[in-house]
């Protein structure tokens, strides 16, 4: 079903799910959506099954026109959304009419910001995920001109959900992001180490989904700073030969032949797609079993938010 | 074949290590040990590499310890593993110019003419030891001795599709315009990726691929063509 008009694309907006699982061995990224809380939080209100394709918008611009009446709801980094020019409440589903405008004109807080709408957005399927990986020429950025559709018909009966303000997890203070160190920690020097732990590093404007790019203090090597190619997941802290850490992100390469200082921790990766070239990340380390706590806590706070918007009928 | 070490590669990952070099033998052990895992059925991603191979897994589902436990188990398996036969690729390439823009460095590098480099280059058999990086770029060993050419230190924001390079005694061959710390000597026309297919790429481990030097005419004749057009 025609469910909008777009009138402006925005910066960078993209069609994400949870990604492709399961295709690493065929040098396929993870993709998906970055901020998966947000994500499934979006489409939890409107009552679409948890993995379902929505709008990651990045920034700024997006702008787009209803062609039918709908059940809609915004979450994540808050890009000061609008409803005919006024503002939309975040984190909680509402209806909109046919010829409303949805806007995202000004960036206040975050970085991005997740659209859900009843129905779930309609792509292309590829390799089983609608998500955008343009590089992977799995589809492209959502341009001015384009209908965009809903995946399913939209049902008639829609009551609108919300979440406190107190469950919507806080953007990181002072972006000080927990790692465990390794695999190839012993390739540093202890004074390597500790510049790393210890320095303020920038995210330069060369980032992008697959991975960010940090300025700061160089990283001292002992010797080298290449390894035979092997595999990395997301979160991964590559350092080349310049001794600039690369954190790698949710489009990144599945195999990489620089040294890994350290992993950012799973817990922890929702926050990164909040920051914003500019924005200054320092790490601190943590060990594997605490790095598994957090992990808990995370999904606990995650099954709190859940249980909230199923209460609610 | 030594005892692998297994260490947490973030805290969703286990990597597996074999002994730190590429040859044919110790990627047979990496490539057994994938397939011992995968008959098991284990609820995680394999990625077998050079030398190592990663176990992804859940926190919140599976232990560290246990998975420990249950990899002795699979090393032990992989060990009367029968791994099938790979197949022969002879692409057709462009050495040079505007297709190879390291060809000059890689030359000086290694003491050699830049017709020295293509000769040796394309008369080598390649061995695919996996597919990774994004796309499924197959990562080639088998590169001569002579060349001993580092990685850039600021690796390149894009390379065009077809390209083939090398660095740290590592070869490569490039599936889509992608980033990459490689020093690129040629290219190649054929078609390497299709995200529409499964699996989208035409290379498995195991596979021998030859990077054969041909005119431009005939480089043109694989423009567009899937790999498995030129076994």
């Amino acid at each position: 079903m025609k469910a909008w008009q777009v009138l402006n694309g925005g910066i960078y907006t993209t069609l994400q799910d949870i990604g492709r699982p399961g295709f690493m061995k065929y040098g396929i990224p993870a993709s998906g959506a970055a901020d998966r809380f947000s994500f499934r939080v979006a489409n939890l209100l409107v009552g679409n099954p948890l993995e379902t394709a929505l709008l990651e918008i990045t920034l700024i611009g997006l702008e787009l026109l209803s062609l039918h009446d709908l059940g809609i709801a915004v979450t994540g980094g808050d890009l000061s959304p609008t409803l005919n020019g006024i503002p939309l409440a975040m984190w909680q589903s509402l209806s909109i009419k046919e010829g409303d405008r949805v806007a995202f004109p000004k960036r206040k807080a975050g970085f991005r910001a997740y659209l859900a709408v009843q129905g779930g957005f309609c792509g292309p399927k590829l390799l089983n995920s609608r998500s955008v990986f343009t590089r992977g020429l799995m589809g492209s950025t959502i341009q001015a001109g384009e209908i965009l559709k809903t995946e399913r018909e939209i049902l008639s009966s829609f009551s609108p959900k919300k979440i406190l303000p107190e469950m919507v997890p806080p953007l990181p203070v002072g972006n000080a992001l927990r790692v465990i160190l390794g695999p190839q920690e012993d390739r540093f020097t202890p004074e390597g180490i500790e510049t790393f732990l210890s320095s303020a590093y920038c995210v330069s404007p060369q980032s992008d989904r697959m991975g960010y790019r940090l300025q700061g203090p160089p990283i001292e090597h002992r010797k080298g700073a290449d390894i035979i190619s092997e595999p990395v997941a997301p979160g991964a802290i590559q350092v080349p030969g310049d001794g600039l850490p690369i954190l790698l992100l949710w489009d990144a390469p599945v195999s990489g032949g620089y040294t890994k200082i350290g992993n950012v921790i799973s817990a922890d990766l929702d926050c990164l797609a909040q920051v914003m070239p500019g924005d200054s990340l320092r790490f601190c380390a943590v060990s594997l079993p605490e790095a598994h706590e957090a992990l808990r806590n995370e999904t606990a706070c995650w099954e709190r938010v859940k249980r909230t918007i199923e209460g609610q009928g | 074949m030594p005892w692998p070490r297994l260490r947490p590669s973030g805290d969703r990952a286990v990597l597996v290590e074999f002994e730190n070099r590429i040859d044919p033998q110790v990627n047979r052990s990496v490539r057994s040990l994938a397939l011992a895992i995968e008959s098991d059925r284990f609820p995680g991603e394999v990625l077998p590499a050079y030398r190592s191979l990663m176990v992804t897994y859940d926190p919140l589902q599976v232990d560290y310890q246990d998975l420990l436990g249950k990899m002795e188990i699979w090393i032990d398996r992989a060990r009367n593993i029968e791994l099938p036969p790979g197949r022969f690729f002879r692409l057709p390439t462009l050495y040079g110019g505007l297709r190879g823009p390291d060809l000059i460095r890689v030359a000086d590098a290694a003491r050699l003419s830049p017709e020295e480099v293509i000769r040796i280059f394309s008369e080598t058999h390649f061995l695919v030891y996996f597919v990774g990086f994004i796309c499924g770029l197959p990562y080639l060993g088998g590169l001569p001795e002579e060349f001993q050419v580092p990685r850039l230190a600021n690796p390149r924001t894009v390379v065009p599709a077809g390209s083939v390079g090398l660095a740290a005694g590592q070869a490569n061959l490039v599936p889509t315009d992608q980033p990459s710390g490689f020093n690129y000597i040629g290219r190649t026309l054929i078609k390497l990726y299709d995200p529409q297919a499964f699996p989208p790429n035409p290379f498995i481990a195991g596979d021998q691929i030859q990077f054969v030097n041909v005119s431009a005419e005939e480089a043109r004749k694989g423009q567009g063509r899937w790999a498995t057009d030129f076994l």
